[in-house]
């Protein structure tokens, strides 16, 4: 960074261009209420041990008097089969699944980046094996992998998460490809390869600095993605164990109950539905603003 | 004269991010029947978006239409709802030709589908009346072997053959007024000129009014009688096209000719791309006008009387031309 | 065309074996001991040591691997762990009840699902396109396992009108006869002409087949209103509503007809969603498919069972995208 003005002449228009993408994302009421929403989840998430009414109640202390209680004032949410209050394990359930979700989402951003970067911009047969690699990850029905991963590895919160890593890692692999084999076509690049600067050296210094926009947009995408598979995997006995209050477990194990305890299962959905649509909005609200074949001012 | 297409205060604006923007502000443009008007303007003069205010095509949502009339006909189009303008404007009276031969076809149907969709819907024919109208039209446009190429899907045509076929649907209806937007832009030169001679043909035999649009005066001035020149949404310049191209008075207008190729022409004149910093007030030709004083930031400036037809807005002319 | 159908089908024989290799690998990685699955429980060591060398435990894993790969060009998918049953027998009576489901849902997506994106992209950002965008993404977003189980809340415990699962009424499967040749019961029964099957079977169908439908309907729409938005903005689109036709021809005609190549591509993708959500769906309404074969497989680690499933949910996906790719194929734009 030589000057200021250098500083100024190369971010105002990118910055002008954030603006603008601001003010389109927010112009839409439904897109800046799920930014709210998303906002408060991550604020429970964090004080959720402190701001549940029942603290103990959120792993395994029993309060067996009060058990399977209907909504009350003393039990928003009501109480499951042990007589734990279900709001405090619900407010817990969010961080469960934002913290999963992030560490998921994480992990397959670190698989994917690399060899996105490393086969658009080699090129050849690095190229070739890594794309034909993801086709036969990518001609599993979505879902079904996790399960099977998660079915062999055994049923754990972390395996669900390895399961989950294994099969999306392919799905953006492509994109960054993609945009690494346009900004490998780009004068610049040719212009440094052109003086021998290594591949290496462009790999980080061109081509992921250049990748990084599209997949945060793509990462915000996939949470709530995230967020439902992990649920899945969970209801199906392959993620969380009890007494993990994780929002999939807490709906599955309600199927003993819930025909005579309706919000047992009722509540942890909600807040499941709730937080993959506030992600899914916003999402959602982030392509239509940055896909410039619909982007309109 | 018998006025076809009269335009009066019309003024459209943008909503953009930062608040509306103006588009055009027109203060009165007429075409009478079976007269040629060429509108020229580099891109973002608003051409187009007066082309597509006509045929009530702008994008709702992101535009607004301020105040004006678009009379056609005696009738004012923005009065008419959607379903007239269907039925009994676009494609039956007003016919439109769009700039890229390459995008203005539908390209998963067949020329005979899109062509033969358009004559049934405003002539009512069906069947083999339909073929042949069909066929018969893309004779009109000179497209060679029109039988077979009502079988063909635009991929399979040529660019200029795509154009005729676009101008045989403009016109398969009667259109008594065809607005022309910048018709040849992405066509080869060769190609250009059959096209404009067609043009310059069918406007002859058809009697038709043509409201033509280029970014380039030289094009214009082979195919128009009259000449509006725009800048930023406003009218210029405005007059018989001999005049305007041999007595221009606006300085952008002349910065429009000079940028006419010629032959061993002694120096080519560039419009330079920006003299002073833009600014909202007074003369929108300011920040480029290489004429410019302190005082053409005061009012944005009228139309002043040159000559018979003749007009220009700039307050360094005073009536009849003079500096 | 055909040689681009048979380059596909080259292709999808090599992701197959791929998917036979992943599923192989991962089944062996993982620290199980399928002979004494074999054997059960209560097993001797005698016996557990007798079952590894029948099940060919005791080879090496590429020996196995090879013998796997043989039987499997026969279409012998091996036998499962809890039943000793051969896998392919158990495929075949599990196939048929999830073929109804993903055909019903398929149904939904494509008569309910377009037509909903058609309207809310032509109506985009007006009252009507806001409420289906938030349908379309709220039930994407929904979990398909928690409406199974609130529809039998309300249908079930609530209202009483519609059974909580299975396919047939206990008394129904115990005293008629269900005719069987397509393995559809509800057309099955129709084309036997025993009405009583038959409204038995729809009244099982109606919620199980709703959680089901809801995922494709509202992904299509979804779909289906972007590919069409993008259209929507080409200058063939201006230029139809120029010559004066019909708003409606312009969309439902000009522009649809330009987004079938994104839609059958996403019509495919949903497909392949339902398959997998059937897993959910079919534990939560003991609906007796693969859905509900492979969770029990899941359960009791049978590896076999769960490679069968993997591979049959594979092929079937791999054609549903070549069935796509083809029709995308028909645009007369490309080239193939």
């Amino acid at each position: 960074m030589k000057s200021f003005d250098e500083f100024l002449l190369v971010f105002k228009p990118q910055w002008r261009e954030f603006q603008q993408s601001l003010y389109l994302f927010n112009r839409n009421h439904l897109q800046f209420a799920s930014l709210m929403v998303v906002l408060l989840l991550v604020l429970i998430a964090i004080f959720a041990p402190w701001i549940a009414p029942y603290p103990t109640h959120i792993l395994e202390e029993t309060n067996v008097q009060d058990k399977l209680l209907a909504p009350s004032t003393q039990y928003w949410f009501g109480t499951d089969e042990l007589g734990r209050d279900m709001f405090s394990r619900v407010l817990y359930g969010t961080r469960i699944s934002l913290v999963t979700a992030l560490i998921a989402v994480f992990i397959s951003l670190c698989i994917r980046i690399p060899l996105g970067a490393v086969a658009g911009t080699l090129g050849g047969f690095v190229d070739e094996v890594i794309m034909r690699l993801t086709d036969i990850f990518l001609s599993f029905p979505p879902l079904l992998l996790s399960i099977a991963i998660a079915a062999f590895l055994g049923p754990s919160l972390q395996n669900a998460i390895a399961a989950i890593v294994i099969s999306w890692w392919p799905w953006y692999t492509r994109l960054i490809r993609g945009q690494a084999v346009s900004i490998r076509e780009r004068q610049f690049v040719r212009a440094a390869l052109s003086i021998g600067t290594p591949r290496s050296k462009i790999i980080f210094n061109h081509v992921l600095p250049n990748t990084i926009a599209p997949v945060i947009v793509q990462a915000s995408m996939d949470i709530g993605g995230v967020i439902l598979t992990i649920a899945a995997l969970s209801f199906l006995g392959l993620g969380a164990q009890a007494p993990t209050p994780e929002w999939g477990l807490l709906i599955s194990t309600s199927r003993t109950y819930f025909l005579n305890a309706w919000w047992y299962s009722t509540f942890p959905g909600l807040a499941i539905i709730v937080t993959v649509l506030a992600f899914n909005l916003i999402g959602d609200g982030i392509r239509e603003v940055l896909d410039p074949k619909t982007r309109k001012i | 004269m018998n006025t076809l297409l009269e335009i009066k205060n019309l003024k459209i604006n943008f909503k953009t991010f930062e608040g509306e923007k103006q588009a055009l502000d027109i203060e009165h443009l007429q075409l009478g029947r079976g007269e040629t008007l060429g509108l020229v303007g580099e891109s973002g003069a608003g051409k187009t978006v007066l082309a597509l205010a006509v045929l009530g095509l702008l994008p709702a949502g992101q535009s607004v239409i301020h105040s004006g009339e678009i009379r056609f006909d005696g009738e004012d189009l923005l009065q008419k709802s959607r379903r007239e303008l269907e039925e009994n404007y676009r494609g039956r009276r007003i016919a439109m030709i769009f700039q890229d031969p390459m995008s203005t076809l539908n390209p998963v149907f067949t020329v005979g589908q899109q062509l033969g969709n358009v004559i049934q819907r405003h002539r009512g024919l069906k069947g083999a009346d339909l073929k042949n109208a069909s066929i018969q039209t893309l004779e009109l446009v000179r497209l060679s072997d029109a039988e077979s190429a009502l079988q063909k899907y635009p991929h399979e045509l040529s660019g200029g053959q795509r154009q005729r076929v676009i101008i045989a649907i403009a016109l398969s209806c009667g259109a008594e007024l065809l607005i022309a937007d910048e018709p040849t832009r992405n066509l080869d030169v060769t190609i250009q000129a059959g096209i404009l001679k067609l043009m310059d043909e069918l406007q002859k035999t058809l009697g038709l009014s043509v409201l033509f649009i280029a970014n380039n005066m030289g094009l214009v001035n082979v195919i128009c009688k009259h000449i509006g020149v725009l800048y930023r949404g406003k009218v210029v310049e405005l007059g018989p096209s001999r005049a305007v191209i041999e007595n221009h008075k606006h300085p952008y207008t002349e910065a429009l000719i000079s940028a006419i190729p010629r032959e061993k022409s002694e120096k080519l004149k560039f419009a330079a791309a920006s003299l002073r910093s833009e600014t909202k007030r007074g003369c929108p030709y300011y920040a480029r006008c290489p004429l410019a004083v302190e005082s053409c930031l005061e009012q944005n400036p009228n139309l002043i009387p040159i000559s018979d037809g003749h007009r220009a807005a700039c307050i360094l002319l005073r009536e009849g031309g003079g500096r | 065309m055909i040689k681009f159908i048979l380059r596909r089908l080259m292709l999808g024989v090599i992701v197959l074996f791929g998917v036979v290799v992943i599923t192989f690998v991962i089944a062996r990685v993982v620290p199980s001991d399928p002979a004494a699955k074999w054997v059960g429980p209560r097993a001797t060591p005698e016996q557990i040591a007798k079952a590894t060398v029948d099940l060919g435990l005791d080879q090496p894993v590429y020996v196995q691997f090879w013998k796997y790969l043989a039987a499997l060009a026969q279409g012998d998918l091996g036998y499962s762990l809890r039943t000793h049953q051969p896998i392919l027998s158990e495929l075949e009576a599990t196939i048929p009840p999830t073929l109804e489901l993903v055909t019903l849902s398929t149904l939904a997506a494509v008569i309910a699902g377009i037509p909903l994106g058609v309207v809310s992209a032509q109506k985009k950002d007006q009252t009507l396109d806001h409420l289906s965008r938030l349908f379309s993404i709220g039930v994407v977003s929904l979990p398909t396992f928690w409406i199974g189980l609130v529809l039998q809340l309300i249908f079930f415990r609530l209202l009483d009108i519609l059974p909580m699962g299975g396919q047939l009424s206990m008394g129904i499967q115990l005293t008629m006869d269900v005719p069987t040749v397509t393995g559809f019961i509800t057309v099955d029964s129709l084309l036997a002409g025993n009405l009583e099957v038959f409204f038995d079977a729809l009244k099982h169908l109606v919620l199980p087949g709703f959680t089901i439908a809801v995922y494709p309907v509202g992904l299509v729409a979804r779909m289906t209103r972007s590919a069409l938005l993008e259209i929507m903005n080409e200058d063939y689109i201006t230029a139809a509503r120029s010559y004066g036709l019909p708003e409606t021809r312009v969309v439902w005609s000009y522009a649809l007809k330009n987004s079938l190549g994104p839609t059958a591509t996403v019509v495919a993708l949903s497909i392949g969603f339902t398959l997998v959500n059937t897993f959910l769906t079919e534990s939560i309404f003991a609906w007796p498919g693969i859905g509900n074969y492979i969770v029990s497989a899941v359960v009791g680690l049978d590896y076999p069972a769960i490679i069968g499933v993997t591979i049959f949910s594979t092929i079937s996906y791999v054609i549903l995208n070549l069935a796509a790719d083809i029709i995308v194929a028909t645009d007369p734009r490309v080239r193939v």
